[in-house]
């Protein structure tokens, strides 16, 4: 068939028509093989100029279509919609830009034509080679994987599960073959993978917390609740994510669910079962401040209000005889048979939420952790503050005393760790205003060096605590602390003169870092981690809630610290971007310049492989070719250019069409 | 017609240094009308066949601008598209074909100045080495 070219010049009102001789362009262009139509116009991208090429798309049956014009950042979509709208396939338009690249960057008009009719020419060259390419899509799944049941977990899983999508089926009765409107809904379904026995993540073990100063179980207590009671939500506790294959829109996932011991449905958590085990083992959930049963809780208040049997400490399940658990059960809850199971689901996206950790003191030996006894971590006297804690919210020494005097140390490990955990100004804050508050008389200093108050509310908080008699001594970051054998002893320096301070309790706030299960995900989905081991963003600032790849999101601590709000922010973005890609009852487009491959040509070299920057490319071992994955490909063409065989190919960018403007621009 | 002797064909990625010759164009800095653009959505999609055949059809130059390192829409195409602008300068060398008349750089998409900048000394350069005439090597 004769292809039918139509070319159109817009003069941009002055802004080309002065600087550039569009009509002796437009007679030049009129003349070349397979052009029918060639015109100027005056402003071809207001309401008059898409009317008439509309026009001219359907009276001229054109087949192709060129515009000299703008930048094509600006209408190139306008002109797209157009085609579309006239039954032109818009990668049949080709758009070449001689306003922002020509006329306004050349005051030679001479020039200015010629190198404009070079343009034109280039890109009516080229269209003869391009394409028509159809808006590709794909059935996908719109449940969703949230892993960490943290603050951000819960987030995320209660926006996505937020409203339904409503059906109304039309159905023939069957008696009297009358048609009946029928009205149902669709929900999105989400799995909420917790590796504890409980949700609630870090935050649930706070008495209170900036910068509300109010109780953390209760601020949460509602939302768990609603996240255990959702129908839509399966929460996974006890469970870790072992496999994830597919892509964006289909992913499927193979959940590993620890034994319990404990029937989630027959346990109504009365907690009977506690008292007559007879095992006693430190309770990490305390940071070993206190002791549990083998049968237990985390903490008085969790959620799901289950107990889990410590495989490793309990009598029965080591082969001695006891089932004393058993025998205090009313509800025959108790089942020493369950075994961990391998889950399966499918989902179309996957949000990590995995949270972080404070790291361990006694990397930093100055500080005397581990050494003396009552220098404690920060979350270590959360826990003694908080009245589900092992004092039951008294702040005591280890010989059960209350301290007189509190040394607060801010910034332990900042330097070796190399970056500002950025909270822990503020929680240091409040935790000094609880302590006052129960202990007035105390005596507070609080060692820092730099102080991190950057939002709103964190400097009139500080100033209370300032208020509160707290004694702030700027120190340069060489404390260390020691013992004279009755009391503690911080030695620090102002200005190189060395001082010392005898105290009874130390409080640390060392870094928050990336938990450990952060490397065995970022090694399932073959994601990255930035240089402090939490997972990299797609972009720092543009898409801080998404990871480098399609379909995986990212929100919370796991992705840096940050406080409760901004986790919850960022959890919010997260769910709001898959409801916005992943809609119910709707297939998902994909994005139509992409590479493809040619597998004729392809010998199965795999250089492409290795090149491209989102995992696109896999190999076919059993053809020996390499596959592209369209979910997955963003269409740079890196792999083309690569390709020694001239297999793959850049759709809208291929060698035809690049040649082909080559050809002309380099005359 | 005043004609410039030579051209230059300019490879400038779609995100980033497409947009700052945009930005050249808004701020109505000059630029040498020897520069020629062929929009690519990477810097990484040029294939060094693009650049053999842009000198084989007449060119005088080839200019490639892509995002700055660090800053790449698709992460590391830059980064790939560097790797082969270096090995193909070597073999051009040996076809008699200056090395500076091939130029990778980065300018980003608020780099309007940057982009004249490189345009105009990019012309210089090729206006000092003179046209590439005839080349048998290559054809």
């Amino acid at each position: 068939m004769q292809e039918r070219i139509g070319v159109f010049v817009c003069k941009c009102s002055t802004n080309i028509g002065n600087k550039i001789d569009v009509d002796s362009i437009v007679s030049d262009v009129s003349n070349i093989e397979n052009v029918v139509t060639a015109k100027s116009h005056n402003v071809l991208c207001s309401n008059e100029g898409l009317e008439f090429l509309m026009n001219e798309i359907r009276e001229g049956n054109l087949s192709r279509m060129v515009i000299a014009a703008c930048t094509p950042k600006m209408y190139e979509q306008r002109f797209m919609n157009v085609c579309e709208a006239s039954g032109l396939n818009p990668y049949l338009f080709q758009m070449t830009n001689i306003r922002e690249q020509v006329a306004w960057v050349t005051p030679d008009k001479d020039l200015a034509t010629e190198k404009a009719k070079t343009l034109c020419l280039a890109a009516i060259n080229r269209i003869s080679f391009q394409e028509s390419i159809e808006k590709k899509e794909i059935e996908v799944q719109p449940d969703v994987l949230v892993i960490g049941g943290g603050v951000a977990g819960i987030e995320a899983t209660l926006t996505l599960t937020s409203r339904g999508r409503k059906i109304i089926l039309v159905e023939e009765d069957d008696d009297s073959g009358t048609p009946e409107l029928k009205q149902s809904a669709q929900f999105r379904k989400v799995y909420l993978v917790e590796k504890s026995p409980c949700i609630a993540g870090f935050s649930g073990r706070f008495e209170e917390v900036y910068q509300t100063m109010e109780c953390a179980p209760c601020m949460l207590a509602p939302e768990l609740q609603e996240v255990l009671q959702k129908d839509n939500v399966e929460t996974l506790t006890y469970s870790e994510v072992e496999e994830i294959v597919g892509s964006f829109g289909n992913f499927t996932v193979k959940i590993r669910r620890k034994a319990r011991y404990v029937s989630e449905e027959a346990c109504i958590g009365c907690n009977a079962c506690f008292e007559p085990c007879p095992v006693e083992v430190m309770n990490q959930n305390n940071l070993g401040l206190s002791k549990r049963k083998a049968i237990y809780i985390p903490y008085a208040g969790a959620l799901p209000n289950v107990p889990v049997i410590d495989k490793e400490n309990c009598l029965h399940l080591n082969g001695k005889e006891c089932n004393a658990c058993e025998q205090a059960c009313a509800f025959g809850a108790i089942n020493f048979e369950d075994k961990e199971q391998i889950i399966e689901r499918n989902v179309g996206a996957i949000i990590l939420a995995i949270g972080s950790k404070l790291s361990d003191p006694t990397q930093y030996p100055q500080f005397g952790y581990g050494k003396f006894d009552n220098v404690l971590s920060a979350i270590q006297i959360e826990r003694l503050n908080a009245t589900n804690g092992p004092t039951g919210g008294k702040i005591l020494l280890k010989n059960g005393q209350e301290p007189k005097s509190i040394a607060f140390i801010y910034c332990v490990g900042r330097k070796e760790i190399g970056y500002c955990s950025g909270i822990c100004c503020m929680y240091m804050s409040a935790l000094a205003q609880h302590v006052k508050e129960k202990l007035p008389d105390v005596k507070i200093y609080s060692f820092y060096t730099d102080l991190c108050l950057p939002k709103k509310e964190h400097q009139r908080i500080f100033e209370k605590v300032l208020n509160k008699g707290v004694e702030f001594i700027r120190s340069d970051g060489s404390e260390y602390v020691d013992s004279d054998g009755k009391q503690l002893i911080v030695k620090y320096k102002i200005e190189s003169s060395k001082k010392s301070q005898l105290i009874d309790m130390v409080v640390l706030a060392p870094p928050i870092e990336p938990n450990q299960d952060i490397e065995k995900l970022a090694k399932l989905l073959e994601i990255p981690l930035d240089e402090n081991g939490f997972f990299s963003e797609e972009h720092i600032l543009m898409k801080p809630y998404a990871a480098p790849l399609e379909g995986v999101f990212i929100a919370g601590t796991c992705q840096g610290p940050k406080d409760i709000g901004d986790s919850v922010s960022q959890a919010s973005a997260a769910a709001g971007k898959i409801l916005s890609k992943l809609m119910l009852g709707e297939k998902l487009e994909l994005e139509p310049i992409v590479a493809e491959i040619d597998e004729e040509i392809c010998c199965g070299c795999n250089i492409c492989i290795g090149l491209c920057p989102f995992s696109a490319i896999n190999r076919d071992s059993e053809r020996n070719i390499a596959i592209i994955d369209d979910t997955l490909c963003r269409g740079c063409g890196t792999c083309v250019a690569a390709c020694p065989s001239g297999a793959t190919k850049a759709r809208n960018f291929t060698l035809e069409q690049i040649s082909a403007e080559i050809r002309e621009v380099a005359k | 017609m005043k004609k410039e002797k030579f051209t230059i064909v300019t490879f400038l990625c779609n995100w980033c240094s497409y947009e700052g010759a945009d930005r050249a164009g808004s701020a109505r800095l000059n630029c040498p009308a020897n520069i020629r653009v062929i929009r690519v959505m990477c810097s990484g999609r040029v294939e060094p066949q693009f650049v053999i055949q842009a000198f084989r059809d007449g060119a005088s130059g080839v200019l490639i601008l892509g995002c700055h390192p660090g800053d790449c829409h698709y992460k590391k195409g830059n980064y790939k598209a560097r790797r082969r602008i270096i090995l193909l300068k070597k073999t051009l060398k040996q076809f008699g074909i200056e090395q500076d008349r091939v130029r990778l750089d980065w300018v980003s998409a608020s780099e309007g100045t940057r982009f004249a900048k490189i345009a105009n000394e990019m012309a210089d350069t090729i206006k000092q080495l003179g046209p590439l005439s005839e080349l048998e090597a290559l054809n």
